[in-house]
């Protein structure tokens, strides 16, 4: 089913949280709100699953608004951060609990419960208590009670953020692929980017209450809307230098770089130039499109190094080599930029400048 | 000497140190009281001739026993606690549920709440009297003004309505402590689980059924042991407010441990009642800790 938000506002008393949200989440296809702690996620998850009310504008389910709607009337399924699992209740009950409430008879309710513990492998645990699980098996468990109803749209509200790391990359695959199986519109609340960018069809980048980017995990990633969304994203983030630009190219401190054609031509404007540490490459010697700097730090991530050279103007600017580049503390260091993979983006409005192609 | 200074300068001589004072307080006014009761209660004691005072067996629980108005007193004494815990608990959980609403003006309530459990009984059961006095008393000038009934009604002089004003004023007075236990623990429940009842369809009755209650089982479960046990024992409300009358109509184990002790002279005997009143109180709390698997839930 498809969800359609428009002009969505949320206030508490006199603080506004949600400004202004427009927002299509396609039918099946998995959708992340992405963003700082704060800007409104799961204020916005909780309206949606109709735990909120709306100060201002409409949800639509399918050809419906659902604004009037009670949560149990709208064929949702929530997994809470949390997990909210009933501490008195069996795993068994937890997980039939929805279909209980309901009515349903009680070989059907046995049916289900049993499909998807099946499918979730906590057939085991079926007789236990929550607080005899461990962390992800609670998880499961959580979202077993949500699958168990087969829901039009599935909302999760950062389900992943109790685990620890290495389960935390098996379930991203899982959830996936739940998801897949499950046939229901996703909406997945999370501030972690490599979640987003590795689970989603979509994602909105939302911060302060607004939506800065919308867009697939790939245009979000190379076509950053604004410096927010440019900054948010990407792992080690992208590194920005202020300048000022003057004939196709930009100027910043004693050096200047080139510039890629732009979509409306700018001069004596001032801008931010944006490059991903993996987007910078080391020249053999200084020339005219480069920077040099000195070496300040180097860390071995594992399969790459990341370089810290300071700049003369003593910006730092960070590089990620291959883990077998020779580097050495305090040499020196001629950073080349390639003009197709620069983002630049107007000095007072954040906004990106776009190059012609 | 050398074994009294290392004692003296170790941690736990310290420590030891410190309890000293409490271990010795509670030692003469607790401990004492309670063995001389249980020895008094083996004993024939007359205070106007404590020389006469000695060594009885278990005559007085004997007497005890075959006393038509002890067991009449052990009934009173049930029935006075069951129906005041009972609506203490329900009303308890109740005003704690409105309490806990974010509704405005609660926090006035809120600290309205504690008027009745801070009065002394002395001034509330002289109050109620007036109160509940037939002729002159507001509930009486109110209902019958109102037209509810057409005849004064006699609260504090029939049996039934007299025990029935005993149970009101130990509901008036106790149902706070029950609201701030219960409040208390509502304020820690997880929102997320309502939450999650609400999107598994559960309405109003259902949430307080499978999210609310089994929340305050525990507390509950302290809050009727603690006020079962104060409740059986409870002397000055009934005292004060019906003297145990009229007749023995209202007459509970504490008056009748009072009466027997003060009235006919028999220490001995009311000895023997607190004695008889300690071990079932005892055993009826083992009992229901046991049943209702205090403690043993994992959380
Ligand atoms: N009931 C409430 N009353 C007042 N303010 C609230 C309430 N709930 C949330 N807020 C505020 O709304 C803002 C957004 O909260 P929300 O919980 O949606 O953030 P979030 O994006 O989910 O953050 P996180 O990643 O930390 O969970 C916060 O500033 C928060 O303080
Ligand atoms: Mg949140």
């Amino acid at each position: 089913m498809e969800v359609r938000l428009e002009r969505i506002n949320k206030r508490f008393g006199a603080v506004q949280i949600l400004k202004d949200i427009d927002l299509v989440f396609p039918s099946r296809k998995f959708v992340t709100l992405l963003g700082p702690s704060g800007c409104g996620k799961t204020t916005l998850l909780r309206m949606i699953a109709g735990l909120e009310d709306i100060t201002a504008g409409k949800i639509w389910f399918g050809e419906r608004v659902v604004n009037e709607l009670a949560p149990r009337d709208r064929n949702i399924a929530m997994v809470f951060q949390s997990y909210a699992l009933y501490p008195q209740m069996t795993v068994r009950r937890n997980l039939g609990y929805g279909l209980r409430v309901r009515g349903t008879p009680v070989s059907e309710i046995d049916t289900a419960v049993e499909r998807v513990a099946r499918i979730l492998e906590i057939d085991h645990l079926l007789e236990r208590k929550p607080a005899q699980l461990s962390g992800g098996q609670r998880q499961r468990v959580a979202l077993g009670r949500a699958m168990v109803r087969k829901p039009d749209i599935f909302l999760m509200d950062e389900p992943l953020s109790n685990l620890d790391a290495k389960l935390r990359v098996t379930m991203r695959g899982e959830l996936r692929r739940f998801h897949l199986d499950l046939n229901a519109t996703t909406i997945y609340v999370t501030h972690d980017q490599l979640e987003a960018m590795t689970m989603s069809d979509l994602i909105a980048v939302m911060h302060h209450g607004v939506v800065q980017q919308y867009g697939t995990p790939a245009e979000i990633y190379s076509k950053p809307a604004n410096l927010f969304v440019a900054g948010f994203i990407g792992s080690p983030p992208m590194n920005f230098l202020e300048g000022e630009i003057s004939n196709r190219r930009f100027l910043v401190g004693d050096g200047s770089l080139p510039l890629p054609a732009l979509q409306v031509e700018a001069n004596a404007q001032k801008a931010v130039l944006g490059v991903r540490p993996q987007d910078l490459s080391r020249a053999p010697a200084a020339g005219q499109d480069t920077i040099t700097g000195t070496i300040s730090l180097v860390e071995l991530l594992g399969s790459e190094k990341l370089v810290e050279v300071q700049l003369q103007n003593r910006k730092r600017m960070s590089i990620q080599l291959r883990a077998d580049a020779f580097v050495e503390m305090g040499a020196l260091f001629h950073l080349r930029f390639d003009p197709q993979r620069l983002h630049l983006f107007d000095k007072e409005s954040g906004n990106i400048i776009p190059a012609s192609n | 000497m050398r074994r009294l200074h290392a004692l003296l300068s170790s941690d736990r001589a310290v420590g030891l140190l410190f309890i000293a004072p409490f271990v010795v307080t509670a030692i003469v006014f607790m401990v004492y009281p309670v063995v001389e009761a249980i020895r008094m209660a083996f004993y024939s004691y007359n205070p106007l001739r404590p020389d006469l005072s000695a060594f009885v067996g278990i005559a007085n629980f004997e007497f005890l026993f075959s006393d038509p108005l002890f067991w009449d007193s052990l009934w009173q004494a049930t029935v006075w606690t069951l129906l005041s815990i009972l609506f203490q608990t329900i009303l308890g959980v109740g005003i704690a549920m409105l309490l806990h609403r974010a509704l405005f003006g609660m926090a006035f309530f809120r600290g309205l709440l504690l008027f009745p459990y801070i009065v002394p009984t002395v001034v509330i059961a002289l109050i109620w009297r007036w109160i509940f006095n037939p002729e002159i008393g507001v509930v009486n000038y109110s209902l019958l003004a109102s037209g509810i009934i057409r005849e004064p009604v006699y609260w504090l002089s029939t049996p039934t309505m007299a025990m029935a004003s005993t149970i009101m004023l130990n509901v008036w007075k106790y149902t706070p402590f029950v609201v701030i236990c219960v409040l208390a623990r509502l304020q820690t429940v997880p929102l997320e689980l309502y939450d999650a009842a609400k999107v598994d369809g559960a309405g109003f009755i259902r949430r307080f059924i499978d999210v609310t209650l089994p929340q305050l089982r525990e507390v509950l479960i302290v809050v009727i042991v603690f006020r079962t046990i104060w409740t059986f024992n409870k002397f000055e409300e009934i005292y004060l407010l019906t003297k145990g009358g009229p007749g023995t109509s209202t007459f509970n184990l504490a008056v009748y441990s009072f009466e027997q002790s003060m009235a006919s002279l028999r220490l001995g005997v009311g000895a023997a009642t607190g004695v008889v009143m300690m071990i079932m109180l005892l055993i009826g709390s083992i009992v229901y800790l046991r049943i209702t698997k205090f403690g043993e839930e994992v959380r």
